[in-house]
């Protein structure tokens, strides 16, 4: 069997290998550690572009960022998988569908802008509060009830635990219903699921963060305002949430100093605005 | 009377022969088809554009032109990591339920339990990993949790393949090695397993190509994301394999070239098991050519 | 197995017992290593089964706490499943999940089976030897890869043809699926059906059958077996699916009435909701109860192919 004594022998080498990568990578550094960072997909450009500025000046933290829903990131946070959990609401305390996370601090770090969009072929420019409540209540089912085409409105929209969802719901169809079940009806997983199946499916309607919004897919009015970073800054357009990092009690070390990072001036005013995100100091 | 109705039987059986040949020959010229538009697709979309430098450089999280390094790197290590933990347990359970197993009421349990294990969803085996080393160990999502539960996954399919392969060895074989005094390890040893080497190498590479392919498994246990370097061999960095990276870039969608990216990762994903079943069967052809010298 | 000689196995004290003296250490070696080794494959088929256990253990466990908050009737057999409103029906998903696999086996068995009495008996040599390695590739294709060309392909190819909106749902999955698991079952039946014995074939032709009723009536019987396995593994795999399926069913938690209805099945919901629950909830309870009745269709799955199995070499 030499084969098998081949791959044995491979098998102790690497391991042997590793152990002493491993041992030799603890070795001390200025700044070193890991962060690992999950949660809001709505905040996940903002992370992973920090993430990368942050690596540059201090190359011996790692940092894996990854997003899969708001309440996935103060979830996570509890199960001790990630050190910073991204949120888009306040998750130290109790709100509406969810409980308050104990123990945990909410670090403000952006201003989320959301938008309601749809697929290019739809003829709508506009909508109003009243006609996206009918939307996504299941009382409007046709585009040409709020002057499109005659077709059906295909509603996509996140699934529960999105802190897109939980912003959208409140501030833009003022706590209304969405619909759970129908045929016209799709849930998604995460703000690039639902550019993707708002995008590539004809006549639908979804909601994302602005950030995610580009040629693909049409970005509606709300009740006759555009969704620009300007004018949720003078305080028009509504549709808009602080963004969070939750960690456990007070961050320290490598986590602290990335969360400061994401919080100083200089990337507030930089990478977060060019990100078309909103820096937290323009909203007081 | 009796002459004709025979006759005709036959004619009936003639004709039925001739349009099944016919179907069968219809059916597979379908699925060949199938397969060739399939691996069309996959290819002529990811294939254009395909370079090196895409496969060796780190992914890029806002701008287009990102690679897939690490994610590929991840995916080796932690099939080559599974395979490890996996080869010696599943084979040596095969050999056990091919060779050593007698016939009773508990050897029908263990095959029981082989099949039960085997049909265990990989998304259960994702939850045990969960449980196991996010929610008992407290280590998060790592490249050893993502490694342990697709070992899990490969255990089954290996005992499967390594049980069919040494059943099929004729017992001529074994008697006459039993009959020069051979003890039963080494007629496994010296007799068996050289000539079960073809069925278990060819169950090894289909156990390799679904690990390595395997993304619900990864997902839940190992991550979607990597610790951002090329050679990570940390066994505790999180590991998002390849597999994993196609699913979460075309969910996520921000880099503007995120389309290409998936085509491209599909294409490799693909190249990279026809490569493997190939690699896999080398050492299998100097074999064969060895015996028939 | 069909292997005519019997195989005949020396106890240890058949083996020479007093061996001359020089060369003593080498049988004792021999003997040791034996019992060793046997303890060896033991252990692995014991460590198989600890796994098992670990399965079963950690997510029943787990599982059974939700019937501390809802009851029986409330988990499997209502429709409802809105867990943040405390509704935890799996009714429909799993009903959904059933038709799916359903739906896919109709669709993939028959041509599976088809395509492997295709190889394994009537094709040629360099047809058998171009369509082997081309399916074991096709095993070998990541499952996200189908869901991918599901989603990218497949789906607005649906909607055009059906004219729905959407295009996810049972049909969307269960032909990827179909796909998915052909060449599993596929690749498994030519292998049990290559090792139907020479002879079996010799004496039906001998007796003035045709190749099909060769085929029909003593190849596939006696690879019965073999192709049940086969059944078994594509199924297993149908089933317990989750990233190809996620991709094309369209998630919606919601009694598929028709074939384009966007559902839900089993693993998909799992693995959309995993991540959003906690430890300690019963969403999560409820999840893993999902997961534990995954083991248990499987496990009655297997349970009832192999009583078919046993009752099919009884007749022969």
């Amino acid at each position: 069997m030499k084969i098998f004594k081949k791959v044995s022998l491979l098998a102790a080498a690497s391991l042997v290998a590793v152990t002493t990568l491993v041992g030799s990578a603890s070795a001390a550094s200025s700044l070193s550690g890991k962060i690992t960072i999950n949660g809001s997909t709505a905040l996940l450009p903002l992370t992973l572009q920090a993430a990368k500025e942050f690596q540059k000046m201090n190359p011996k933290v790692k940092i894996a960022a990854s997003g899969k829903g708001s309440v996935t990131g103060p979830q996570a946070v509890k199960k001790g998988i990630a050190d910073i959990g991204a949120c888009d609401w306040d998750a130290s305390m109790d709100v509406p569908g969810f409980k308050a996370f104990d123990g945990q601090v909410a670090n403000k770090v952006a201003v989320i802008p959301f938008a309601t969009v749809t697929n290019k072929n739809v003829k709508v420019n506009n909508l109003t509060t009243e006609q996206l409540k009918g939307i996504y209540s299941g009382k409007i089912t046709n585009w040409k009830e709020v002057g499109g085409d005659n077709a059906d409105i295909v509603v996509i929209t996140r699934a529960f635990g999105s802190g897109t969802r939980v912003n959208y719901q409140a501030k833009a169809l003022g706590g209304g219903d969405i619909v759970k079940k129908d045929k016209n009806y799709k849930e998604v997983g995460s703000s690039g699921d639902m550019k993707t199946a708002v995008a590539t499916t004809p006549n639908s309607i979804g909601y994302i963060d602005l950030v995610y919004v580009n040629s693909d897919v049409k970005a509606l009015s709300y009740n006759g305002v555009a969704p620009t970073t300007e004018n949720v800054i003078n305080g028009t357009y509504k549709i808009w949430a602080y963004g969070y990092y939750m960690t456990k009690g007070q961050p320290t070390g490598a986590t602290k100093a990335f969360i400061d990072y994401v919080q100083s001036s200089k990337f507030q005013q930089g990478s977060l605005k060019k990100l078309k995100f909103i820096p937290i100091s323009v909203m007081h | 009377m009796m002459e004709t109705t025979r006759s005709r039987k036959m004619q009936r059986s003639l004709v039925y022969n001739k349009l099944a040949t016919g179907t069968f020959y219809g059916l597979g010229a379908l699925v060949l088809l199938l397969i060739l538009w399939l691996l069309f697709t996959i290819l002529s979309k990811g294939l254009p554009g395909l370079t090196l430098d895409f496969l060796l450089k780190l992914p890029e999280d806002m701008d287009a032109g990102g690679g897939i390094g690490p994610v590929l790197f991840n995916s080796f290590y932690i099939l080559f990591l599974s395979l490890v933990i996996s080869i010696p347990i599943g084979v040596g359970a095969g050999i056990y339920m091919a060779e050593y197993a007698p016939e009773n009421k508990l050897t029908e349990v263990l095959r029981i339990c082989v099949e039960s294990l085997s049909s265990v969803p990989s998304i259960v085996f994702g939850m045990l990993g969960l449980a196991i080393f996010a929610e008992y160990f407290q280590i998060g999502l790592t490249i050893l949790g993502g490694a342990v539960s697709l070992a899990f996954l490969n255990l089954p399919m290996l005992a499967r393949v390594t049980e069919e392969a040494v059943r099929a060895v004729p017992n001529d074989v074994k008697n006459a090695s039993y009959a020069l005094g051979m003890t039963k390890f080494q007629c496994i040893r010296t007799v068996v397993l050289p000539m079960a080497l073809q069925g278990i190498i060819t169950g090894i590479c289909l156990v390799a190509g679904r690990a390595f392919g395997e993304s619900a498994v990864i997902l839940l246990t190992a991550g979607l994301s990597t610790s951002g370097e090329m050679w990570d061999f940390n066994l505790f960095s999180p590991g998002e394999t390849l597999a994993v990276h196609l699913w979460y870039v075309q969910s996520e969608a921000i880099v503007e070239d995120a389309a290409q990216i998936a085509d491209r990762s599909a294409a490799v994903l693909v190249i990279i098991v026809l490569l493997m079943n190939l690699l896999f069967r080398i050492p299998l052809w100097f074999n064969n050519r060895k015996l028939k010298k | 197995m069909s292997t005519s000689t019997q195989q005949y196995v020396p106890e240890d004290s058949v083996l020479p017992m007093k061996p001359p003296k020089e060369r003593f250490s080498r049988y004792v070696r021999a003997r040791m290593a034996n019992r060793l080794i046997k303890y060896y494959f033991l252990f692995s088929i014991l460590a198989l089964c600890f796994v098992l256990g670990l399965v079963i253990f950690f997510i029943g466990k787990t599982a059974m706490l939700t019937f501390a908050h809802i009851s029986f009737a409330d988990f499997f057999l209502s429709f409802n499943w809105t867990p943040e409103e405390d509704h935890y029906g799996a009714a429909g998903i799993i009903i959904n999940t059933l038709s799916l696999t359903a739906l896919t086996l109709v669709m993939a068995v028959p041509v599976a089976v088809g395509l492997a009495v295709l190889i394994a008996e009537i094709a040629p040599k360099w047809i058998k030897n171009m369509m082997r390695p081309v399916l074991d590739l096709l095993v070998g294709i990541p499952s996200i890869v189908y869901g991918y060309l599901g989603l990218t392909v497949l789906i607005p190819f649906l909607r055009r043809l059906s004219g729905e909106n959407l295009g996810d749902g049972l049909l969307a999955a269960a032909l990827v699926l179909a796909l998915m698991v052909l060449p599993t079952i596929c690749r498994i039946s030519d292998e049990a059906i290559s090792m139907v014995p020479k002879k079996y074939r010799e004496a039906a032709y001998a007796l003035g059958s045709t190749r099909l009723q060769v085929m029909m009536r003593v190849v596939i019987p006696a690879a019965g077996r073999g192709i049940i396995t086969a059944i078994i593994m594509g199924m297993t795999r149908a089933i317990g699916e989750t990233m190809a399926v996620v991709m094309v069913i369209g998630n919606t938690a919601q009694l598929a009435t028709t074939l384009f209805t966007p559902a839900s099945v089993l693993t998909s919901n799992i693995v959309m909701q995993i991540s959003n629950v906690e430890f300690d909830s019963t969403w999560n309870y409820a999840l893993h109860m999902m997961a534990f009745l995954l083991l248990v269709i499987s496990f009655i799955l297997i349970l009832f192919i192999r009583y078919l199995g046993r009752k099919g070499s009884d007749k022969a």
